[in-house]
Parts: structure tokens; C-alpha cells; sequence
């Protein structure tokens, strides 16, 4: 067999290969046919649903919903990022001359001084964070003072107010992760208000800081856990349930 | 014949009756499409965060300072976003502490709970207000306690940072050795606290009186009881600054003059804003608030400067007395002229407002007769409308019945024809002021 028929043959013969295990299917035909179908097209905007001629002047604030998610996506790429450096290890360590310091903060200096644009990816996480508490804030005020929440849309305005706790979490728990004095005092003000529920705070506090006190640093590990995964797993899906009701339900018109 | 149309119910084709779907349709479809426009326009909002972003994280560094260390001297402060959760944990000293069973009623648990009394409020909202109303200005109740929420937010996030206020707003060095420095804060503690209560309750009110006067109600009976017991609210405090034996910090009584002369200045504002509110005749009553309102802060602006010069700038011991008493004798006065105002405004500037709640149901195109007879008003709503959306020429103004079929069968109820009834009298005064109608 001439090596010139392998150059013609071999392509066709990986791609039948392929297509034995994988059958392709003409997807692309398939979905412009589904779209195509009776009364499916592309999305509509909302204005186009309704045949709206008017533009309310409270519209330009219907974005903040959108700008949050923006911003939480622009947290997870710098987060994710940011997470190849960070160690989340906050117990105390001494220098060689002897002065308090701790891994976490050492990291931090370490990407905002040695890793390349590390400067930039720390400041646009806190900047985004910022962001996203705030806009998600002004969601919530205009979709309470535009009656959003009422009915048939009371579930998705609970499932707003979860999120909004979890938004103010993820914000709490971030800016416990740096190890620096901040991180101390604002993770004191958590433990002692932890411990104030009756019966079970301290217990309550064990579990979620490590410590019934900041002494030992664990709570740099706890709220790393909970910043970096279960936060934004929880968080995601809900979003996810969040916008999918918006879909299903239409926006709340101010009719 | 468009009457045959109307009697069978024939909607098909008529605007706002589209029936066509799919990307075949040939009607004209209003709004702004989701491709390209509001695609495009999505981006540039995405493309500016971003742009906002880079800015910010390039110009103003996150703070990072030293390490953890034991015993932290300097002042923590938590991110902005919970500021007012740290203020009602600080505020929460003026309840009651005490041990029942095993739970120890602490400021701590107290901060607790009342940070969690709002979020139980959001859960239990959608449940609570039950009414029809979406729009803010149709929903009084709504707006109000949104906005006076809003205000408490504030003021108790103002509240976690009372250690900071006093740094900054502080008397001069009261102690006589030049070696001591004490100074005494001129918002004191029980003036911040009450932050949390009165400013809220005050711009609650202004919102209900004028949300509900935007609604057509008339709103000087509400006037009648909210700005006499403001006004003897702040009279009360006022004498009671002045005459009373210890109305006034030690420290300012030298000052006693100047404080009286502030105070005169602030009582006579809410009182001629209360006289003129309710004693003048309803077409100068508002007039005569925005005269009182406008005489009040020029006076009180002269007498600061009058006062800045004379006492070579230090104004401390005058700021003292009033500062303390800021919940009343401050905003007090601002809160009659505001709220007076908003209650005494003239309806009719509204009926813009009143025009946009339309949503273009048709039901008014399909009655108004005019629109039968004048072709160029086809392929609209009825004339009312098209005029005030700039759709149209302007003659529907003059070719209007005023019949109120349309009014009759709107299901916003939006008064057309008065609108038109307006407009035309406002017409026929702009060209009695110019002498008369131009050929």
C-alpha cells in the first residue's frame, strides 16, 4: 500500500472510526427545524412580547438583576484564578524577626507582590463583590417598590431573599480570608454573635468557625470552605432556579 | 366597514391584536427587538461594568494591612454591606439584659434578633401586601415603609460608626489643664439612636402624603393633623431648650442668645409653613409654603454666616445645643415645608403619569368615534394617547369629541378627556398671554 493513499484514506478512516462509536446526528438541521417550527422563533424581548410602545421610566433599573450575575460571573473567573495561590491556613506563624504572620496573609502578599496581574485579580474580585452586594440590593428595592414580588411570584421573591442573605455571606465570608486585623475583628463580631443564640451557640460555633474564639485561626479554613465551595454551589443553583422562574413567570409588569 | 369589524369582534389585524408568530410575520411588531438591539445593548452595559471594574482595581488597591496580631487597638469596621447589622447590634444596649431559663438576653442576642426581624419581614412581605397595585406612586403604603427602611438602613449603619462621628464632629477642649485634651461629641449617643426612629418616620410621611396626593386625593385634611403636632412637637422642645433648667448642655448657655435666635428661626419656618398650608386659600396655599420654605432656609443661612463671623468661626457651643436636639429642631422644619408642599401640589401637572400607566389594550381605539372618520389617526390607540406620545400631529387635540367613550371603557380608568380639557385650557391661556391668536 502506497503511503500517498494512508494520506487520503487516514483522515476519513479516523472520522469513520469516530462516527462508528459516536453516530453523528445533523444537529444543527435539527435545531433550526425546532426553531423553525409553528410558533417557535428567536427569543423575544420583553417589549416585543407585549407590543409595548411605551418605555417606562423605571426600565433602566430592571438591569441590576442582570448586572449582579454579571458581576458574580466575573467573581467566579477571578475566584477560580485567585484560588491557584491563596492558602487557606490563618493559625499563627513567626517571622525570622520573630513578628505574628499566618500563610493566608503571606499568600495574599505573595499575589498581590509576585503573581503576574495578581494585583489586578485581587482588586477586581473585591471590586466585583462590591458590585454584585450592591446591585443586587438595588434589585431587591426595585423589584419591592415596582410590586414584583406579588402574585403569581411570591416563590422567586423568597428564593431573592436567600439569595440576598447568601450574596451578603459570600461577601462576609470573602473578607474574613485575607488573615490581616480586619479579617480578626470582623470574624470576632460573627463568633460572638454565634455564640449569643441560647443552649446551642457555642456548639453552633464550633461547627461553623472551628473556634469558640480567632486565637487558633481555623475560621480562615471554615469560611474558605464555605466561600469556595458550598456558598457557590447553593448559590448557583438557586440563581440558576432564580432566572428560570423569571422565564417561566415573564417579568412583573407595573401594569 | 369598520363598524361591521367592531360588532363582530373582529380583531385580527387591528393594532395591539397581532396573530401572527414565527419568524414569517409580516406585521409590524412594536418594541425594540431582543436581536440585534437589546443584545447589543447588553454589552455595552457588560462591556462598562467591566471597563468600571479594571478602572477601580488598577486606582484604588483593596485593603490588605498587616497580619492578624493579638489584641487589635484600632478600630474595626466591616464592609458597608453590613454596617447596619453592627449598628443595631451597637443600639441594641438600650434594651433591656436579663436571664430567662438558659437563654441570656444580652446586647448580642438582642443584635441578633433585630437583624433578623427585617429578614423575617422581607420573607413574610409577598404574603402581607396582597393588594393590586404595582406601581410605586399607586401603592402610598408600600412606597412609604419602603422608603422610610431605606432611611433606617442608613441611619443605623451611621449608627455602627458613632465612635468615628465622634472623633470627627467634637466640641474644643473642655478640660482647663493644657496637658488633658477632652472634648465632648456633638452628636451625642441618645441623638444617634434616635436616628434609627424619627428620620424614618418623617420621610415615611412626606412619601404617603405626596404619593397619595399624585393620586388626585386631596390631601389637606391629612395636613390638618400631621403639621399642627409637628409643629407643637418642636415648639414644645424648643421652650423647653430655652426655659427649662437644664434645656441646655452647660457649655452652651453663654450661647443663649444665638441658640434662640437659631431656634426662633426654625419654629417660624414650620409654623408659617403650617399657617400658610392650612389657612390660605387652596390656589395660594402652596405658594405660601414655598415662600415660608424658601424665607426659612435664606434666614437660617444668614443668621450661620451672621453668627460664623461674629463668633470667629467657632459655632461649637451653638452646634452643641442644636445637634443634640437634631431629631426635632433641625428636621422637623424641613419635614412641614416638604410635606406641606407635596400634599398642595397641583394635580394636573400628573396626568403624564396617569397617561403612561397605559399598556395599549386597544379598548379605547376600538370606541373612539373620531378615529372611525380620520384616516390618520388609524394605526394607533386612541387620540389622546397618540397626541401625548408625540405619534401624531397635534390636531386630535381640537378634533376631539371629549365624548369619554374612551375614559368609559379604559380599564386603568385614565380620565382622557380631562386631559384634553386641560390641555386646551392651557392652550387658550398661553395665547390670551401672547394677546390673542396669531392667523
Amino acid at each position: 500500500m502506497a503511503s500517498g493513499s494512508m494520506r487520503k484514506t487516514g483522515p476519513r478512516m479516523i472520522m469513520g472510526w469516530i462516527q462508528q462509536r459516536f453516530p453523528s446526528t445533523p444537529w444543527a438541521d435539527l435545531t433550526r427545524k425546532a426553531v423553525e417550527t409553528d410558533q417557535r422563533q428567536m427569543p423575544r424581548s420583553h417589549a416585543e412580547k407585549y407590543e409595548l410602545k411605551t418605555i417606562w421610566y423605571w426600565y433602566p433599573l430592571y438591569c441590576l438583576g442582570g448586572i449582579s450575575f454579571v458581576a458574580f460571573i466575573l467573581l467566579t473567573i477571578t475566584g477560580i484564578i485567585l484560588g491557584f495561590f491563596y492558602v487557606p491556613d490563618g493559625t499563627y506563624q513567626l517571622t525570622s524577626s520573630g513578628d505574628l504572620t499566618n500563610r493566608a496573609w503571606q499568600s495574599m502578599v505573595y499575589i498581590m507582590n509576585d503573581v503576574p496581574f495578581g494585583f489586578i485579580l485581587r482588586g477586581m474580585h473585591h471590586w466585583a463583590a462590591h458590585i454584585m452586594i450592591a446591585a443586587v440590593f438595588l434589585h431587591m428595592c426595585r423589584v419591592y417598590f415596582t410590586g414584583a414580588y406579588k402574585k403569581p411570584r411570591e416563590l422567586n421573591w423568597l428564593l431573592g431573599v436567600v439569595l440576598l442573605l447568601i450574596t451578603i455571606v459570600f461577601g462576609y465570608s470573602g473578607y474574613l480570608l485575607p488573615g490581616n486585623n480586619l479579617s480578626d475583628g470582623a470574624a470576632n463580631i460573627g463568633i460572638e454573635m454565634t455564640r449569643a443564640t441560647p443552649i446551642i451557640g457555642d456548639d453552633i460555633a464550633k461547627i461553623l468557625w472551628g473556634d469558640i474564639n480567632t486565637i487558633s485561626g481555623i475560621y480562615v479554613l471554615r469560611m474558605y470552605w464555605l466561600h469556595v465551595f458550598i456558598l457557590p454551589l447553593v448559590g448557583t443553583g438557586l440563581m440558576i432556579l432564580h432566572m428560570a422562574l423569571v422565564w417561566i413567570q415573564g417579568v412583573a409588569e407595573p401594569h | 366597514m369598520e363598524i361591521e369589524r367592531v360588532k363582530e369582534r373582529v380583531m385580527e389585524g387591528r393594532p395591539g391584536f397581532t396573530r401572527q408568530y414565527g419568524p414569517a410575520r409580516t406585521d409590524h411588531q412594536p418594541g425594540i427587538p431582543f436581536w440585534p438591539q437589546e443584545i447589543a445593548r447588553d454589552m455595552v452595559v457588560i462591556f462598562f461594568l467591566v471597563a468600571i471594574l479594571f478602572f477601580l482595581s488598577a486606582f484604588v488597591t483593596p485593603f490588605l494591612g498587616p497580619a492578624r496580631s493579638i489584641g487589635v487597638g484600632e478600630i474595626i469596621v466591616p464592609d458597608w454591606y453590613l454596617l447596619f447589622s453592627w449598628g443595631l447590634l451597637k443600639a441594641a444596649d438600650v434594651l433591656p439584659q436579663f436571664q430567662l431559663g438558659p437563654a441570656f438576653f444580652g446586647s448580642q442576642l438582642w443584635g441578633d434578633l433585630l437583624s433578623g426581624i427585617p429578614v423575617i419581614a422581607l420573607l413574610l412581605l409577598p404574603f402581607l401586601d396582597r393588594g393590586r397595585e404595582s406601581r410605586p406612586a399607586k401603592a402610598p403604603i408600600r412606597s412609604a415603609v419602603g422608603l422610610g427602611a431605606i432611611v433606617a438602613i442608613f441611619t443605623s449603619s451611621l449608627y455602627s460608626v458613632r465612635e468615628i462621628i465622634g472623633e470627627i464632629w467634637h466640641t474644643p477642649d473642655i478640660d482647663p489643664n493644657p496637658l488633658v485634651v477632652k472634648t465632648l461629641p456633638l452628636i451625642p449617643d441618645g441623638t444617634l439612636k434616635l436616628f434609627l426612629i424619627v428620620p424614618p418616620i418623617l420621610v415615611g410621611l412626606a412619601t404617603f402624603v405626596g404619593l397619595r396626593r399624585l393620586g388626585f386625593r386631596p390631601m389637606r385634611t391629612a395636613l390638618l393633623a400631621i403639621l399642627p403636632a409637628t409643629f407643637f412637637v418642636l415648639a414644645a422642645i424648643a421652650a423647653a431648650m430655652l426655659f427649662l433648667p437644664g434645656g441646655l448642655p452647660e457649655l452652651s448657655r453663654p450661647f443663649a442668645l444665638q441658640i434662640a435666635v437659631f431656634l426662633a428661626i426654625f419654629v417660624g419656618t414650620a409654623g408659617a409653613g403650617t399657617l400658610a398650608a392650612l389657612l390660605l386659600p387652596e390656589t395660594s396655599a402652596r405658594k405660601g409654603v414655598l415662600v415660608a420654605g424658601v424665607g426659612g432656609l435664606t434666614a437660617f443661612l444668614a443668621a450661620l454666616w451672621y453668627a460664623s463671623v461674629s463668633m470667629r468661626g467657632d459655632l461649637s457651643w451653638v452646634l452643641l445645643a442644636l445637634y443634640t436636639n437634631m431629631n426635632t429642631v433641625v428636621l422637623m422644619p424641613p419635614f412641614v415645608i416638604l410635606t406641606a408642599w407635596f400634599a398642595l401640589r397641583r394635580p394636573y401637572s400628573t396626568y403624564e403619569y396617569l397617561l403612561n400607566e397605559c399598556y395599549q389594550c386597544g379598548k379605547c381605539h376600538t370606541v373612539c368615534p373620531v378615529t372611525k372618520v380620520e384616516e390618520d389617526a388609524l394605526g394607533g390607540l386612541n387620540l389622546v394617547y397618540n397626541t401625548f406620545k408625540k405619534q401624531h400631529d397635534g390636531v386630535p387635540l381640537w378634533t376631539c369629541l371629549a365624548c369619554d367613550a374612551c375614559s368609559a371603557v379604559c380599564p386603568l380608568d385614565i380620565q382622557y378627556s380631562d386631559y384634553i380639557l386641560a390641555q386646551r385650557a392651557g392652550h387658550m391661556r398661553r395665547l390670551a398671554a401672547d394677546g390673542g391668536e396669531k392667523e
